[in-house]
C-alpha cells in the first residue's frame, strides 16, 4: 500500500511536469495563420513565376541590409500605372497609392524580437531565398514552409560551418 | 477538500502559470510598405549617423545621432569636433530623455478665463502674440524677450525680430553667467568675454574654484585638453577650492582654502611674482593699491602652510607655460570680482594673455547678462511696465534666486508667452505656451566659441506639433509683414550660411557637422589704470564658520537637466547619492555632532531653514558644508552688487541635529577600499602573486579575444561612461524605491574610494569578462557561458533567475531584473533595437557591447577583412571625455589594448583570485 502511494507521488512529481513540458512544446500554441490573407492579393506566381522577375527586383535591400525590404508602392506603380490597370487588385493598389496610404501587409515569416537576423549575411553566404522561404514562385498564397525554430537554424549553421555561438543570433 | 479536487485545482493552476509564457507578441505582425523609397544610402533596419549639436548645456558639443527607423536612439560625441572631439558628458547622453520626455508639450496651449490650459492651433496662438504685442505698444508698455544663451543665426534672428517689432531684447539669462569673469576681463583688457583656455598648451595649471569637469563653460573640452596635458611628463595641476569638487578630486594636488580667501591667495602670488622678475613689471601705482599681503597674513587667511604658499609662488615662477583659471565658486562670492581681477592681473603678469588665455576664440558669452538684469526685470514687472513677456528656452522662474521673488512678480506682465519644451510647473505660469521642438528635430546652428560653427540638422521628424524658436520668430515676423512670406526657417538658415561660408566651407559644414574658421587675433590692451580703484576694497574678510557652499552639479548643471530621469538614476560621483538631496559634511565635523550618513539635520540662516540628511564627505574641510545648488534653490542667496553674480555661499549657518534618519539612496557600499587593493597602492604592488591552481581548462581563442584597458590616470570619475551604457544597452531606470533596496541596474558603476587624507580615486567597475569566470560554472542552465572570443555571455532566454551567478561574482557587477520595468510612453521609442529588453526574473550585465562587435564584424565580412583595431568602440569608451577606456583584440599584438595591457602600469582587479579578467586597469604613475 505504502509502496503504491509512493509510486503515485513519484508519478505525480515527475510525470506531471514532464507531461506539462511535453504539451508545452508539442501543442500547437502558435495560433498564427500560416498563410494570412493579404490586403492585396499579390501574386508571386505571376511576378516571380511567370514573369520570372528576380526576388531582388522588389526586395531590393536583401543583398545590402538586414531586412529584405518590401517594395515601395511607387515601385509597384512604376509598372502598374499602365499594366493590368483594370484588375480589381490593381485598383486597390492604385487607390492606396493615390490616397498616400501605405499597405499593411501581413507578416508570413516572423522571428522573435530577441533574434538578430541579417538577410545580407545569408545571401552573401550563398544561401538561396528558397532555403528558408520555399518555392515562393509557385505559391498562390505565400505561406511559411520552414519552422524557423532555433534547432532548424542551428542544423543548417552546423552543416555549413556557420557560427553557432549564442551571440551570433541572440541579442 | 477532496484529494481529487485538490489535484484538479493543482492542474489548473500549474497550467495557468505556464500558459502566459507561451503566446508571443503579435502586435508586430504587419509589414508596412514605403510609399516612395527612402534616399539612396538609407537602408531599413540599418542605423544612420547624423551630425547635430548638443543643447543640454551652453557648451555646444558636437553630436553624432544614431537614427534607427526615424527614431534617434543614441547620442555620441562627434569625433574631431573642436569642442568635444568625440567625448560626451552624462548630461549630453541623457539629452535623449528630453526628446522623448512624457511631459513634452504636444501643441500650443492657452490659458482660458478659468485658468485652465486649452489647446489652440498655431495660427490662433501666433495671432494672440501679434495682437498682444500690438496692444502693449498702444498701451505704452514694453514688450520683452528673455532667452537663455543663444548663439549663431538664431541670435541674429532674435535681434532682427526685436528691432522690427519694437521688442526689447533683455540680456540672455544663464545662472552660470560668468559675469564676474567677463566684467574683470572687460576692465582689464577691454574684452568682456570668457576666453578660451588652452590647457593642453600649459605645463602648470593652477585652477581656483573653477569646476572644469562639472559645469564650467565647456567641461568636455577641458577634460579632453587635460587628458592630453596629463600625458606630458612635466605637467602639473594644482586646484585650490574651499569645498570638494570632482575637479579638485582629480587635480594633481588639491589645496583646501578657507572660504573667501581666494583673493588673498592671488594677492600674495601677484606681489611675490611681480617682485621676482624685473621684466614686464606691473605699474607701481597698481601694486601699491593691493592690500599688504605678507606671508604670515596670507597663511592665516587661506589656511595654507607658509611653506606651501612659497612653493606655489616658486612653481608658478619656474613654469614655462603656466595657466591660471578662476571661476565657479571662486567668483560666486562677495569678493568674486576682485578674484577675477587679480587673476586677470596674474595672467597678464605671467604672460598667459593672448596665448593660453585666448580672447580671439572667446566663448560666446558676450550677450549673456547677469542677475542685475533680472533684478531690473522684476522692478519693471512691479511697476506694470511690461506688456508681452516672451520667455524662450530658459527657466528663470526656477533658476532665479529665491530672493528676487520672480514667480510672484511674473504674474504682472500683460501676456506671458513661454517658448518651452516641457509642461512642468514653471510652464504653467504662462498664459500662452508655444511648444519648442527638440534640437534633434530642428534646423539651426550654434557658435559655442568664436570661429567654431556647429550644425543642427533634424535627425528625426518632430514628434509633436512643435516648432523651433527660429521658426516661431520668423513666422511672427512674416505675420506682421516684416519678412519675406513663405520663407521657411530652413531657407533662412541656408541663405545666412551661403552668405557666411564659401562653397567649400558650406560643403564641409553640412558633411562633418561643424566648421572651424580661422579667427583673427584680437589685440588686447592692458589697462592697469582702470583696475586700481576696483581693487581698493580688496580686503580679506574672515567669514564666520560654518559655511554652506552651494555647488554646481555635474548631473543637473544649474538644475535645468534635473528633469531627465537618467540623471537622477546616476549617482553623484563624489557622494554616490542618486535620488534625493543631501548635505555633505566632513567626517570630523560629523563626529563632533555624532552624526552618521542619512541622519537628519536642520540647517538655518536668518529665518530660512531646511532639513536635510547628512552624507559624510571625506576630504571636505571641517568648517564647510556642501549642498548641490539646484537641490536647495530656496536658499536665501544674495546677489553680488558689483558683478551681478549669485553669491553661492552662506556664512555662519546654524546646524542642528534633529535625531532620526531618512532613507537616502547611497550607492557606494564603502568610501574606503578596506585594504582590498582594487586600486593598488604601493603595498599591494610589492605583494608576491599567489601561486595559482587551475581547475578549468583554458579557453581557446582563434582570431579575437576582446579585452578592455582602463587608464585610471585619465579616468576622472565623471560618469559619462555609465550614462552612455544606460542609453546604449536599454538599461532600465528603476527609480528611488529600487535604489533604496540596492536594486540599481547600472551595468557600469564608478566607485570613488577615499584614502585617509580624503583624496579620491575612481575606478569604473563593470563585468570583467573573466577568463575563468566564477559566474559560469554555477549557472544551472548554462545561461552564463564563455564564448570563443573571450566574452562572458549571458543568454537571457536561458536564464531562469537563480541569481547564483551574481552571488558568485567577486566584482558584483551582475544585475537582476526584479520587475518588468515599465517605460512611460513615448520613452520606449529610444530603445536600442539592436538588443533585447530584458524581462522580469532575468540576470543581465555588461556585454562588452556585443551588438557593436557584431556590427563591426558585419562590416568587416562585407569587405572580407578582419576587424580593425579601434573599429569596435564600446559605448562607454566612445563617450569617455578623456579617452580612458580602450577596447580591442588582445590577440592582435599591434592593437592599442595589447600595448596597454602589457604596460608596466597594468594590473587586474583581484588578480589573485585567478579569475583572469579581460579588463586591464592602468594604475596611476
Amino acid at each position: 500500500m505504502n509502496r503504491l502511494i509512493l509510486i503515485v507521488i513519484l508519478v505525480l512529481l515527475v510525470g506531471f511536469p514532464a507531461a506539462a513540458l511535453f504539451l508545452l512544446y508539442n501543442l500547437p500554441f502558435d495560433n498564427r495563420d500560416p498563410a494570412p490573407v493579404q490586403p492585396i492579393a499579390f501574386q508571386h506566381t505571376v511576378h516571380a513565376g511567370k514573369m520570372q522577375l528576380p526576388c531582388t527586383f522588389c526586395h531590393r535591400y536583401v543583398e545590402r541590409a538586414r531586412q529584405a525590404g518590401i517594395p515601395s508602392l511607387s515601385l509597384c506603380m512604376s509598372c502598374h500605372r499602365s499594366i493590368a490597370t483594370e484588375r480589381e487588385e490593381i485598383k486597390k493598389l492604385t487607390s492606396f497609392f493615390e490616397a498616400g496610404q501605405p499597405v499593411y501587409w501581413s507578416r508570413v515569416h516572423q522571428l522573435p524580437d530577441f533574434i538578430y537576423f541579417s538577410h545580407k549575411r545569408h545571401i552573401k553566404g550563398g544561401v538561396l531565398c528558397a532555403t528558408c522561404h520555399g518555392e515562393v514562385a509557385q505559391m498562390e498564397v505565400v505561406h511559411q514552409v520552414r519552422s524557423l525554430e532555433m534547432g532548424w537554424c542551428l542544423a543548417c549553421h552546423r552543416d555549413r560551418g556557420a557560427p553557432t555561438d549564442c551571440t551570433t543570433c541572440h541579442k | 477538500m477532496e484529494r481529487r479536487e485538490f489535484l484538479q485545482l493543482l492542474g489548473i493552476f500549474s497550467g495557468a502559470a505556464i500558459l502566459p509564457g507561451c503566446g508571443d507578441d503579435r502586435s508586430a505582425s504587419k509589414l508596412v510598405s514605403y510609399l516612395v523609397p527612402p534616399d539612396e544610402g538609407v537602408l531599413p533596419g540599418e542605423a544612420r549617423y547624423l551630425p547635430s549639436t548638443c543643447c543640454e548645456c551652453p557648451a555646444g558639443c558636437g553630436l553624432t545621432v544614431r537614427v534607427r527607423e526615424d527614431r534617434a536612439v543614441k547620442l555620441e560625441g562627434r569625433p574631431g569636433h573642436p569642442v568635444n572631439d568625440g567625448g560626451l558628458c552624462m548630461r549630453g547622453q541623457a539629452a535623449l530623455w528630453r526628446l522623448y520626455h512624457p511631459e513634452r508639450l504636444r501643441h500650443p496651449l492657452r490659458r482660458d478665463a478659468d485658468g485652465q490650459f486649452q489647446p489652440v492651433s498655431w495660427d490662433e496662438a501666433l495671432t494672440l502674440v501679434v495682437e498682444g504685442l500690438r496692444q502693449a505698444r498702444q498701451q505704452g508698455r514694453a514688450n520683452l524677450l528673455l532667452s537663455g544663451r543663444t548663439t549663431g543665426t538664431l541670435a541674429e534672428l532674435q535681434q532682427h525680430f526685436c528691432q522690427q517689432l519694437e521688442v526689447e531684447q533683455l540680456p540672455q539669462f544663464e545662472p552660470f553667467s560668468h559675469a564676474a569673469l567677463r566684467q574683470a576681463y572687460g576692465i582689464l583688457f577691454a574684452q568682456p568675454e570668457v576666453p578660451h583656455y588652452r590647457i593642453d598648451q600649459s605645463d602648470l595649471l593652477l585652477s581656483l574654484g573653477a569646476d572644469l569637469f562639472e559645469t564650467f563653460v565647456s567641461p568636455v573640452n577641458y577634460a579632453r585638453q587635460l587628458s592630453r596635458a596629463i600625458k606630458q611628463d612635466d605637467f602639473q595641476w594644482i586646484h585650490a577650492e574651499p569645498h570638494y569638487s570632482l575637479t579638485g578630486a582629480n587635480a594633481g594636488e588639491r589645496l583646501i582654502l578657507l572660504p573667501g580667501s581666494e583673493a588673498a591667495l592671488l594677492c600674495f602670488l601677484l606681489v611675490r611674482l611681480d617682485a621676482a622678475d624685473e621684466r614686464n613689471r606691473l605699474p607701481m601705482q597698481l601694486m601699491a593699491a593691493l592690500p599688504a599681503s605678507s606671508l604670515e597674513e596670507t597663511a592665516r587667511l587661506t589656511g595654507l602652510p607658509k611653506r606651501r604658499l612659497e612653493q606655489l609662488a616658486k612653481q608658478l615662477r619656474l613654469a614655462e607655460r603656466p595657466l591660471l583659471i578662476v571661476g565657479g565658486i571662486a567668483t560666486s562670492q562677495p569678493q568674486g570680482l576682485q578674484v577675477a581681477l587679480l587673476a586677470g592681473l596674474l595672467q597678464q603678469r605671467l604672460g598667459m594673455v593672448g596665448n593660453r588665455v585666448d580672447f580671439s576664440q572667446a566663448e560666446a558669452y558676450a550677450s549673456v547678462g547677469s542677475l542685475h538684469d533680472l533684478e531690473r526685470l522684476t522692478e519693471r514687472l512691479e511697476q506694470d511696465q511690461v506688456g508681452v513677456l516672451l520667455v524662450s528656452a530658459t527657466d528663470p522662474l526656477v533658476q532665479a534666486p529665491a530672493a528676487l521673488d520672480l514667480k510672484q512678480k511674473f504674474q504682472r506682465a500683460g501676456l506671458r508667452v513661454g517658448l518651452c519644451d516641457l509642461f512642468n510647473e514653471s510652464a504653467q505660469q504662462f498664459d500662452l505656451l508655444l511648444p519648442l521642438s527638440h534640437p534633434l528635430e530642428s534646423w539651426g546652428d550654434a557658435v559655442p566659441r568664436r570661429g567654431v560653427f556647429s550644425l543642427l540638422k533634424p535627425a528625426i521628424a518632430p514628434l509633436y506639433d512643435s516648432r523651433s524658436a527660429g521658426e516661431i520668430l520668423l513666422e511672427i515676423l512674416q505675420r506682421v509683414g516684416q519678412q519675406v512670406q513663405n520663407q521657411s526657417y530652413q531657407e533662412y538658415l541656408f541663405n545666412t550660411w551661403q552668405q557666411r561660408f564659401d562653397q567649400q566651407q558650406l560643403q564641409q559644414f553640412s558633411e562633418q557637422g561643424f566648421l572651424s574658421l580661422p579667427v583673427s587675433a584680437v589685440p588686447h590692451q592692458f589697462r592697469p589704470e582702470a583696475v586700481s580703484s576696483q581693487l581698493a576694497t580688496t580686503q580679506a574678510a574672515t567669514a564666520t564658520a560654518p559655511h554652506l557652499i552651494l555647488t554646481p552639479s555635474i548631473r543637473s548643471f544649474d538644475g535645468r537637466s534635473s528633469c531627465l530621469p537618467l540623471l537622477s538614476e546616476l549617482p553623484d560621483p563624489l557622494s554616490t547619492v542618486s535620488y534625493g538631496r543631501w548635505l555633505s559634511m566632513a567626517p570630523t565635523a560629523a563626529r563632533k555632532l555624532q552624526l552618521r550618513d542619512r541622519d537628519l539635520v536642520r540647517i538655518s540662516s536668518g529665518d530660512w531653514s531646511a532639513e536635510l540628511p547628512v552624507r559624510l564627505q571625506p576630504g571636505l574641510a571641517a568648517t564647510v558644508l556642501m549642498v548641490q545648488g539646484d537641490l536647495l534653490s530656496e536658499a536665501p542667496l544674495p546677489t553680488d552688487a558689483r558683478s551681478g553674480e549669485l553669491i553661492r555661499r552662506l556664512d555662519g549657518v546654524r546646524l542642528t541635529k534633529l535625531g532620526g534618519a531618512v532613507a537616502l539612496a547611497i550607492l557606494s557600499g564603502s568610501s574606503s577600499q578596506q585594504g582590498r587593493g582594487l586600486i593598488p597602492d604601493p603595498v599591494h604592488t610589492q605583494e608576491q602573486p599567489l601561486e595559482q591552481t587551475r581547475f578549468y581548462r583554458a579557453h581557446p581563442h582563434k582570431d579575437y579575444r576582446w579585452a578592455m584597458a582602463i587608464d585610471l590616470e585619465l579616468c576622472i570619475g565623471c560618469g559619462a561612461c555609465a550614462a552612455a551604457c544606460y542609453v546604449e544597452n536599454n538599461v532600465p531606470v528603476v527609480g528611488q524605491q529600487d535604489h533604496l533596496q540596492g536594486r540599481e541596474m547600472s551595468w557600469l558603476r564608478l566607485a570613488p574610494f577615499y584614502d585617509d587624507a580624503g583624496r579620491a580615486s575612481f575606478i569604473p567597475m563593470l563585468c570583467q569578462h573573466c577568463h575563468n569566470a566564477p559566474c559560469e560554472p554555477v549557472c544551472p542552465v548554462y545561461a552564463a557561458y564563455h564564448n570563443a572570443e573571450g566574452l562572458n555571455v549571458q543568454v537571457y532566454q536561458r536564464c531562469v533567475g537563480t541569481r547564483y551567478c551574481s552571488n558568485n561574482c567577486p566584482y558584483k557587477v551582475r544585475r537582476f531584473n526584479w520587475w518588468q520595468h515599465q517605460r512611460q510612453a513615448p520613452l520606449e521609442q529610444m530603445l536600442n533595437p539592436d538588443l533585447s529588453v530584458r524581462d522580469r526574473g532575468v540576470m543581465e550585465k555588461c556585454t562588452f557591447c556585443v551588438q557593436r562587435i557584431r556590427q563591426a564584424r558585419d562590416r568587416a565580412q562585407d569587405e572580407q577583412r578582419p576587424i580593425r583595431d579601434g573599429e569596435v568602440l564600446t559605448a562607454c569608451g566612445q563617450s569617455c571625455p578623456t579617452g580612458a577606456i580602450v577596447f580591442g583584440n588582445l590577440l592582435d599584438e599591434s592593437s592599442a589594448v595589447y600595448r596597454l595591457a602589457h604596460s608596466h602600469r597594468a594590473y587586474r582587479v583581484f588578480a589573485d583570485l585567478g579569475t583572469e579578467p579581460s579588463i586591464y586597469y592602468l594604475r596611476k604613475g
